[in-house]
């Protein structure tokens, strides 16, 4: 905990010192594998370690961004509020200790998950984009928010896939009628319309923008708010 | 002829594709504030879903026949438009570039499709069972549990699992199998799963025999997505480079 507690101080100072946000993700990245070593598998299940690889996969995918925006404040500001947010969100939620089901111990969960929370990830960063470019109305910003959106959306489509594959094993349905399920359908289908609204020239700039933007919320309740406030098959 | 013509141009429209996802939208968001607080949904998983929703007042499936008829119109959408495009597209260079968004799309046909088989004959039943339970899943032929194995770990928690059937007809055994986490019993298209456990007074099982025929469908689908996928986002890299 007290790497995720120095990761989660440097997140903040790195609005200040800007390098201490990769300081920030090593010690993030190093709790994830001392929690992997400690439980003897991906740290995967429960708010607490999803919360860690979500804030930390996402301040990975800055990365590139970052180089690109080299000295854009705000984008940098954007990602370190949110993985301080996020990253005390971890430190408050409880951990998932016990061991697995033997129904989550397949290649087809881990997968799953690991690419839901890449996916989520990216949609976190093109949202970080979409407020970039309104700011300075920039189109090679609105060209990265695609790109985020297009890559996020590719690698969530094979999560749904390896889902439904896995819920097909272990459950005999590849589909069931929950609250995770139509709240993952409403992503899908909201990113869905972003994609092809993009061929539209009317929704490009401003409303694309926005659009990125209401799209990580739709992410946010899809992941915390369905598994907080509903009852689901899901339990993160 | 112009009522044709408005036709063709209405489902090759992107338009008629950006109306319709924006009302799909609106529907799953109904369905999203409907379905957990009514405990009708629960049976959904029971029957299939035409059938369910032929004994279910309107006012609660008002959104689920609405989401019916837009992927209907979708279904259509995306047939004209993708069709067309290949077409315009076939003599240009990177064609697998250009042709990759239409292989999703017909993934994404194969899953509605998946869906519209299994809201036609999807079931699902549940059987308690203990070693030596003969349960008929069909006609002609039964299963037998011959063995419950339980692994639990010293700090209480069931860590391994699995169940030995054997497949009758006529009272003779023409298949053995085992069940175990993430590997059901397939046979004839039904599926047999564990879905609980008790361990005392004796070991009993809780199967769950269920009928997917859209699975096949789905799997085609998601196969056709992930190609698709694939070739767009390795072209794309090579592109930017």
């Amino acid at each position: 905990m007290l790497l995720l507690a120095l990761s989660f101080a440097l997140y903040l100072f790195s609005l200040w010192k800007r390098p201490l946000l990769y300081a920030g993700l090593i010690f993030q990245i190093a709790y994830l594998v001392s929690r992997g070593f400690e439980l003897g598998r991906l740290p995967l299940v429960g708010p607490h370690d999803t919360l860690v690889f979500f804030t930390a996969s996402t301040v990975v995918f800055s990365i590139p961004f970052r180089l690109i925006l080299k000295k854009n404040i705000r984008f940098h500001n954007t990602v370190a509020i949110g993985a301080s947010f996020f990253t005390a969100f971890a430190l408050t939620s409880a951990q998932h200790n016990a061991p697995l089901p033997p129904v989550l111990k397949t290649l087809w969960f881990e997968a799953h998950v690991v690419l839901a929370f890449l996916s989520y990830a990216l949609f976190a960063i093109a949202a970080v984009l979409g407020f970039v470019y309104l700011d300075e109305k920039n189109s090679t910003v609105e060209g990265m928010q695609y790109r985020a959106i297009l890559i996020g959306y590719c690698l969530f489509t094979l999560s749904i896939i390896f889902g439904g594959i896995w819920a097909f094993l272990a459950w005999g349905t590849y589909w069931i009628w929950t609250p995770k399920e139509l709240w993952t359908s409403i992503l899908w289908i909201f990113y869905s319309f972003y994609l092809h609204a993009r061929l539209k020239q009317w929704w490009m700039g401003t409303p694309l923008a926005y659009l990125g933007i209401a799209g990580f919320a739709v992410v946010l309740f899809t992941y915390l708010g369905v598994s907080l406030l509903m009852k689901s098959s899901h339990s993160f | 002829m112009i009522v044709f013509k408005y036709v063709i141009r209405f489902f090759l429209s992107l338009n008629t594709t950006l109306w319709f996802l924006g009302f799909l939208l609106i529907m799953l968001f109904a369905g999203a504030l409907i379905m957990p607080g009514k405990q009708a949904f629960q049976g959904l998983h029971t029957v299939p879903l035409f059938k369910w929703l032929t004994t279910q007042p309107l006012t609660l499936t008002w959104w689920l026949w609405c989401l019916i008829g837009i992927l209907s119109v979708l279904t259509v959408n995306t047939l004209f438009c993708s069709i067309e495009s290949i077409l315009k597209k076939r003599k240009v260079t990177q064609w697998l570039l250009l042709i990759s968004p239409q292989v999703i799309h017909i993934g994404f046909l194969f899953m509605l499709l998946a869906h519209l088989f299994s809201a036609l004959g999807s079931s699902q039943r549940f059987v308690a069972a203990r070693e030596g339970s003969v349960l008929h899943i069909s006609e002609d032929s039964a299963m037998q549990v011959k063995g419950i194995n339980i692994l639990v770990s010293p700090r209480g928690y069931i860590s391994e699992w699995e169940v030995s059937v054997e497949y009758l007809s006529n009272g003779e055994v023409f298949k053995k199998d085992t069940i175990k986490p993430n590997q059901p019993s397939i046979h004839r298209g039904l599926n047999v799963n564990v879905k609980d456990f008790r361990l005392f007074p004796k070991k009993t099982v809780l199967l769950q025999v269920s009928k997917e025929p859209g699975a096949v469908w789905a799997l085609t689908g998601g196969i056709l997505c992930m190609a698709g996928i694939t070739i767009l986002i390795i072209l794309k890299i090579k592109k930017e480079r």
